[in-house]
């Protein structure tokens, strides 16, 4: 934000303060709590069969109700990911550090994560991955219960496999 | 009037207004309602060309806000798409223009706005002029009664009439399933509620709360597939006032009244008296007292101007009995869809025909949209 000019009558300040608190709702809690568990819930259309990671009430392709739940392995593969070297808002971590999309095992979309106990440059499309929780008795039931993917050390899978999930 | 092309209301669907509903989140609430409003006309969503929602992202708390409830309207594959940081009501009405560009012969509009997550009293005082208004902490409930002031003072109505407005509004209400404030209250027992605001007392507004919402419209030669009684827009106008509270006369509402002259005129139908059923978008006595007036109806205080002939105002209750930002102007559009098309149940004016209906946004009626609505096509 650029700075407010210097002479005081020329500008208003104004902090905006506007609470909010977002419901999660009975059924994004239901995912959020599993968390707790180290347990990655999802949730199957009626229609199509296709499973999402974290579970929506309706799929927005077949706008068919997805009301089964699944629960998906915390392991999978990465599809894309990026290497970020500049600090971003929010966020304190060493850099440079790779943000990935990450399509667990049975899951038709991906979920967003970290990829660490890896240099940057070794971490390529397709390699297997698994989440790294936080310790018993830290998980809150948050996104961030899961502090990162790190990668299994198997052989990593063919583009072909993933496409579709790009 | 030129011939404009005839589109009708055929299909709505809403959520229950409560104050908050914290088992779902806003897309959640809106998805059986799409689901619902398609399937009462036997359509799904492939049969729809155009999509448009009214919501704020300040009430929502989210940037582009509009762009979570996509997935619950059905738009995979891409569709068409708009969205207004207005009420439903102008979504709506922007439907009805590209019906008349015949960019769309089909479309369902949608409302929605999560007023428990966040502070609306905090949102619709930065609604207001940064500068000489927002700084003071003006919020909708005080200029709301600045203008009830100003009214009374002008007017000669007194707290009394105030009360006698809602009470009749709270008696309407108590017959609609689908309002929030569904407890007739006594003229006598609202004037012994507290001064929110004077002269504005707690049981002469609303609570504010929340819903989703869903209207489906559609072309003739389709909507008469998609309903068993069509109700077609004979006129459409809306105008708005300038935003400064100052500069404006808060004792008449010159955009409502320009608004109705115009749908009126479109309609080709000299006088809001004309229609059974008026249907008004005020959330304080007061504004109902204005609307009237600028309307040309009566008061109706006192037995004044009460006849039979005369049009039943405000059959659902009028948003006195329910406020849910965002979708109070739709569900005053749709108030006139159910009693045209034989949906309002107990509360159905016999014999309704034709339907004058208002809503509005921003402080003290600053726009104002009316419709006129009918059983029969305007244009052949």
């Amino acid at each position: 934000m650029n700075e407010p000019p210097k002479d005081r009558i020329k500008y208003v300040q104004t902090d905006l303060h506007l609470p909010y608190h977002y419901y999660a709702g009975d059924y994004k809690a239901l995912y959020l709590n599993a968390l707790k568990d180290k347990k990655i819930l999802g949730s199957k259309c009626s229609k199509t069969g296709k499973v999402f990671v974290p579970p929506v009430m309706s799929s927005p392709d077949a706008h068919a109700p997805c009301t089964e739940i699944v629960e998906l392995p915390d392991k999978g593969i990465v599809t894309t990911f990026c290497v970020v070297n500049v600090p971003v808002f929010g966020r304190d971590l060493e850099l440079p550090y790779v943000v990935a999309s990450v399509a667990l095992d049975g899951a038709d979309i991906s979920i967003y994560g970290l990829v660490q106990e890896c240099k940057a440059p070794e971490v390529e499309m397709g390699m297997r991955v698994q989440a790294v929780w936080k310790p018993d008795g830290e998980r809150l039931g948050e996104h961030t219960d899961i502090k990162y993917f790190k990668p299994t050390g198997e052989t990593k899978a063919p583009l072909e496999s993933f496409i579709h999930r790009l | 009037m030129s011939k404009l092309r005839n589109v009708a209301i055929v299909g709505f669907a809403q959520a229950p207004i409560v104050d908050a509903d914290p088992h779902h989140t806003a897309p959640e609430m809106l998805y059986p309602v799409v689901k619902q409003a398609l399937a009462s006309c036997g359509i799904e969503r492939k049969d729809i060309d155009y999509q448009c929602a009214g919501s704020s992202d300040y009430i929502d708390g989210r940037a582009f806000s509009f762009s979570q409830v996509l997935e619950v309207m059905g738009a995979w594959p891409p569709v068409q798409d708009s969205h207004v940081e207005m009420d439903a009501v102008w979504a709506a009405y922007l439907v009805w223009v590209k019906m008349q560009a015949e960019e769309c012969d089909t479309a369902i509009v949608a409302g929605f706005g999560k007023c428990s997550e966040g502070s609306p009293t905090h949102v619709l005082n930065l609604q207001l002029d940064p500068f000489y208004h927002a700084s003071l902490g003006l919020d909708h409930i005080s200029t709301a009664a600045l203008q009830a002031s100003a009214y009374m003072a002008k007017s000669g109505v007194d707290d009394a009439g105030l009360a006698e407005v809602v009470a009749r509004n709270r008696a309407a209400g108590a017959a609609n399933p689908d309002t929030q404030l569904r407890k007739a209250a006594s003229a006598k027992d609202l004037q012994g509620t507290p001064f929110v605001t004077k002269p504005l007392r707690e049981g002469y507004l609303p609570p504010i709360g929340e819903t989703a919402t869903v209207m489906v419209l559609a072309v003739e030669g389709k909507a008469e597939k998609m309903c068993d009684k069509p109700v077609w827009i004979q006129g459409v106008d809306h105008r708005i006032e300038l935003q400064t509270i100052g500069s404006r006369d808060l004792t008449q509402s010159a955009s409502t009244r320009l608004a109705a002259r115009n749908a009126l005129e479109m309609a080709s139908v000299t006088s809001a008296r004309e229609a059974q059923v008026v249907e008004l978008g005020s959330a304080t006595p007061a504004e109902e007292l204005i609307l009237r007036d600028a309307l040309g109806l009566p008061s109706g205080l006192g037995g004044n101007g009460a006849s039979a002939d005369g049009p039943v105002v405000n059959p659902s209750g009028s948003p006195l009995c329910g406020n849910p930002l965002m979708n109070t102007g739709l569900l005053r559009l749709a108030e006139g869809f159910r009693q045209l098309s034989g949906r309002a149940g107990e509360r159905a004016v016999a014999g309704a025909k034709r339907a004058l209906v208002h809503a509005s946004a921003g402080h003290c009626l600053q726009q104002n949209i009316v419709w006129v609505l009918g059983t029969e096509r305007r244009w052949t």
